[in-house]
């Protein structure tokens, strides 16, 4: 292959993201994910960022979403609570894209403390918009590495929530009605989990080039099923491999060529 | 017409902090990761050693992380303690972890709307978020209730959160512009600044420049906030570093990283950061020519110039 899977993770997340829909990111991968796509095949996805940018034409490369880079020519510099209540709550964010310290087998996410919450063993940033942006947007998208305590079969405190205990309705029992039933995928440098609208757990659905199912199964901390049509995620093109490396990690901050 | 020389409220950052921050205040601070956060007036407080404070914003960066450090800060009330691509904010990690400091967890939305009851005047707001999340496991230490879940009375069966208002004894934040009086303008995003001082009982804004209040009344559309809510107007060029202020300078990468450096290490380390940079200087300008001064400075108006 002619690209690292570190890149390749960031090309295949990208397809998900369709012109002309809207998506909220976060910085790091998912927003150089969201670049990439805006300069390749999908010009018209608009892309907020919850300080207040509203499609902004982005100079590389921001390492913060409060960074100046995000809001070069923005239609609209806002403010946070545009864009968590009147944009993502009101149900306007078609994608919400995120990375992550733990994910468990319902797509429920832990980026707040492992241990005792009052004396925790380990304490992370905690939500910030996150458990906005998995309450509310109508497709989730994550990116993470894909290591076997990232993955354990339930989270040791619920952040932001994907299916909370399961069912197709673990989501609407919760209270979740902006976006009852919500895919959320996972992509990961072994592949592309996703969640069985049946269950609300995740199932491999495709597997990165020289990874495989039993490669994914001794990294994942749960049993995800595994689907019916199992495919293989595609190779990047030329051009998409050249605006990745060229436009939107230039200086190589976020991703390793090898 | 407001006489403009009767409302004037410009003070230096010490008169501030003296007036408006007192031991065991609520602290809302403006401002976001490394953007416009109002370091002059946090530097003033830790000089002063205000203590037992409530730190309380969505996202809470290098400015709570120095509150935190310094060992002033009691407990948070937020969304997030974090710099992202520079690393978590390690003084407050290891607060929390220590058992010294304590966290009150909400989403950023969920601050804001606790914010928006504050600023209306209600005594609580419903929001979506934070449902089927393990923060409506922990009750609060603040509020003695941290949520009510009720369902909605126009669609039964629906449930909905309800979060008490949020009233910080005094908010702080950064602003690009402000007159004498303290009608503020702020350029760029707004983070949750509006909302926080609406909120706030009291208000200390720091500015870039202070421009005279008939500029204000030429372009009244452009007043985020109008002189009601401000107590306090400090001028500090500079005032938001090592974060940035649009339109002005950039943020300081190198020193985001030096402060990352001595905050992962903390103890001895740590000290010797607030001595140098805090304790050892007479002021903020003092400090600014410790960080690097001039060249430094110019060096970030270049860049932010250049992307302009």
């Amino acid at each position: 292959m002619n690209c690292s899977l570190e890149e390749l993770t960031v090309i295949e997340a990208s397809r998900y993201l369709e012109d002309g829909k809207t998506v909220f990111a976060g910085t790091g991968l998912p927003l150089m994910t969201t670049l990439l796509a805006i300069k390749t095949h999908a010009p018209n996805l608009c892309f907020v960022c919850e300080t207040g940018p509203i499609a902004p034409i982005v100079l590389p490369t921001p390492l913060s979403v409060s960074d100046p880079r995000l809001q070069h020519r923005a239609v609209r510099l806002g403010s946070l609570k545009e864009v968590l209540a009147n944009l993502l709550q009101r149900g306007m964010m078609d994608v919400g894209f995120v990375g992550g310290a733990e994910i468990d087998q319902y797509g429920n996410i832990n980026s707040t403390v492992i241990g005792d919450y009052r004396r925790p063993k380990v304490r992370f940033p905690g939500s910030g918009g996150g458990n906005d942006i998995l309450s509310h947007a109508k497709r989730i998208l994550i990116i993470t590495k894909h290591e076997k305590k990232r993955f354990p079969e339930r989270c040791h405190y619920i952040t932001s929530p994907g299916y909370v205990g399961g069912g197709a309705d673990g989501r609407v029992k919760a209270g979740l009605t902006t976006s009852p039933r919500p895919p959320i995928t996972v992509i990961t440098r072994l592949g592309v989990m996703e969640t069985d609208p049946g269950t609300g757990r995740f199932r491999i659905v495709k597997v990165m080039p020289g990874s495989s199912i039993e490669r994914i199964l001794s990294e994942t901390g749960f049993r995800p099923d595994v689907a019916d049509r199992l495919e293989e995620v595609k190779e990047p093109s030329g051009f998409e491999l050249r605006v990745l490396r060229e436009e939107v990690d230039p200086q190589g901050l976020y991703m390793k060529k090898v | 017409m407001t006489n403009a020389a009767a409302t004037n409220k410009i003070m230096t950052a010490g008169e501030a902090v003296e007036k408006f921050v007192f031991d065991g205040a609520v602290v809302g601070l403006g401002g976001q990761n490394v953007g416009r956060c109002a370091m002059a007036i946090v530097h003033e407080i830790i000089r002063r050693r205000t203590a037992n404070l409530t730190v309380v914003g969505c996202n809470l960066s290098i400015n709570m992380d120095m509150l935190a450090g310094a060992g002033l800060v009691k407990r948070c009330e937020g969304g997030t303690g974090n710099l992202e691509y520079f690393g978590t904010t390690f003084c407050f990690r290891r607060a929390i972890e220590q058992g010294i400091m304590e966290m009150e967890d909400y989403s950023h939305l969920g601050v804001l709307s606790r914010l928006m009851a504050g600023e209306m005047g209600l005594p609580f707001m419903p929001t979506k978020s934070m449902l089927g999340s393990d923060m409506l496991t922990q009750q609060a230490a603040s509020t003695g209730k941290k949520y009510e879940l009720v369902e909605n009375p126009w669609n039964p069966g629906e449930k909905v959160l309800l979060l008490p208002a949020l009233r910080p004894d005094v908010a702080i934040i950064h602003a690009q512009k402000c007159d004498p009086m303290g009608n503020v303008v702020i350029e760029g995003f707004l983070c949750h600044d509006v909302e926080l001082v609406r909120a706030a009982r009291h208000t200390i804004v720091s500015c870039e420049e202070i421009v005279p209040t008939e500029k204000i009344r030429m372009d009244g559309e452009r007043t985020n906030i109008p002189y009601l809510y401000v107590d306090a107007v400090v001028e500090q060029p500079f005032g938001a570093h090592p974060t940035a202020a649009y339109r002005y300078y950039d943020y300081d990468i190198d020193h985001v990283k030096l402060y990352q450096r001595y905050a992962r290490e903390g103890g001895k380390a740590y000290e010797d950061y607030l001595k140098t940079y805090i304790f050892g200087t007479k002021d903020f300008d003092d400090y600014l020519d410790r960080a690097g001064g001039f060249k430094m400075m110019n060096s970030l108006i270049k860049h932010m110039k250049a992307m302009l």
